[in-house]
């Protein structure tokens, strides 16, 4: 997923005026549907991730994600997030991408409320330095949160925010013999800069996902004769971070992600707890799944190249 | 509205079904002969790896090398006849150590994935 804000829900309470909502910007990682592209480094497999994005920009469809998490606020609001992304290669390395969340949002005393948040558009150039021998890679790209494009009933911004982003991924099968067993660990993160159109804070986005591939260890570092489905998850933790820069933005807000990730020929389920790091972020546990559909695989002849260029 | 959501889920899961049986995907190293980081106490004759989709034969190969970084296969890669999952290579009798196997391979569907794993010979 790619690291995006999450508005709190401004609730109208039935005698049309706002109800209370907090003005610090939510926690990353809330369940936005981000596509996270999945790509090869070399030897390494680097899955698609969920609360932050990694560094590939290869055709994908992640449908659904679907989210649940409540707000930092007093009394807190539920907000279950379904989103959807769609990344498509367009020259070699370099892809687009659309992300969509439908929000419906409750609140203790208040009605209830639901619609669009913001679209997302992004772009993300792959491969800006790569080493296979080194399962390592740099990538940048940017996100347009489109201003307006949401409802204005669960809070979305009605000005746009642009966020240039660094991705960097890093896999450790380049660890000595004595480390073997540490080899199928991999750490991909990225740190981005919230650029609002209006007199909203500058933000730093920032992340981290530490993962240990069990598919790697089974097919590159020791057969120890795992079976079915455990040979194809990839326990994880994410980070996801938010932290305001300037106009009185507040104190830094994030979650750490706890989860697994199940890969399929075609497809990868991920599940993660949502855990709020301070109280500024919430007070309550949270959850996400997402499916995402590795849509070159099942359709190579469509997807899976770019439309203009060869990969080759 | 009980029975409209099983028949929606029912077919979400005909749609997952029939991935799995007409679809194509990268080939991953299913399991392989010797076992990935193994000891054996035999030179083995052959390197078997099975992957999880069958093989582009002229775009996909083994390559056998000792600690010192000599290829010590016959250099005979081919994919079996009879399944085409299974690339192979034969080898001579290899004295003790540890031999690096790396193999590269394309799946029916064209899509390049690589890797390599170790044996020890006692």
């Amino acid at each position: 997923m790619k690291n995006r804000k999450r508005k709190l829900a401004v609730l109208k309470n039935g005698r049309g005026r706002l109800a209370a909502s907090s003005a610090v910007f939510a926690v990353v990682g809330l369940g936005a549907a981000a596509a996270h592209a999945h790509g090869f480094v070399g030897d390494r497999f680097f899955p698609p991730t969920i609360a932050t994005d990694d560094p590939f920009a290869t055709d994908e469809l992640l449908l659904p994600s679907v989210s649940y998490f409540k707000s930092a606020d007093s009394p807190p609001i539920g907000t279950t997030d379904v989103g959807f992304e769609f990344d498509k290669e367009i020259f070699p390395k370099f892809a687009l991408g659309i992300s969509g969340d439908w929000l419906d949002q409750t609140q203790a005393g208040q009605p209830s409320a639901n619609g669009w948040d913001d679209f997302v558009l992004s772009a993300k150039y792959q491969s800006l330095w790569q080493s296979d021998e080194h399962e390592a890679i740099i990538s940048v790209g940017a996100e347009w949160e489109i201003g307006g494009s949401g409802s204005k009933q669960v809070g979305a911004d009605p000005t746009s925010t642009f966020t240039p982003t660094i991705y960097f991924g890093k896999g450790f099968g380049d660890l000595p013999d004595a480390l073997s067993y540490a080899r199928p660990f991999a750490l991909t993160g990225t740190l981005g800069e919230d650029l609002p159109t209006s007199a909203e804070p500058n933000n730093l986005e920032w992340g981290l996902a530490l993962e240990y591939s069990l598919p790697y260890l089974q097919s590159q570092v020791k057969d120890i004769g795992l079976p079915a489905p455990f040979k194809d998850m990839i326990p994880l933790v994410e980070f996801s971070f938010t932290s305001p820069e300037n106009r009185d933005g507040g104190e830094t807000t994030g979650t750490i992600n706890p989860g697994v990730l199940y890969e399929s020929k075609y497809f990868q389920i991920g599940a993660e707890a949502i855990v709020p790091v301070n109280n500024a972020s919430g007070h309550d546990v949270g959850a996400i799944v997402q499916l995402e559909i590795f849509i070159d695989d099942i359709w190579p002849k469509v997807f899976g190249h770019p439309l203009i260029g060869s990969d080759n | 509205m009980k029975t409209n959501s099983i028949q929606r889920w029912s077919l979400i899961g005909v749609f997952f079904l029939a991935l799995q049986s007409t679809a194509w995907a990268h080939a991953f190293l299913d399991h392989a002969e010797p076992k990935v980081g193994s000891t054996v106490t035999n030179s083995p004759a052959e390197v078997k790896i099975w992957f999880t989709q069958e093989l582009e034969p002229a775009f996909s190969s083994i390559e056998v090398q000792n600690a010192q970084g000599k290829e010590v296969d016959k250099k005979d890669v081919h994919v079996d006849a009879k399944d085409k999952s299974l690339l192979e290579v034969s080898l001579p009798q290899l004295p003790a150590g540890t031999y690096t196997v790396a193999w590269h391979v394309v799946s029916v569907d064209t899509h390049r994935t690589q890797g390599h794993f170790e044996f020890t010979v006692k």
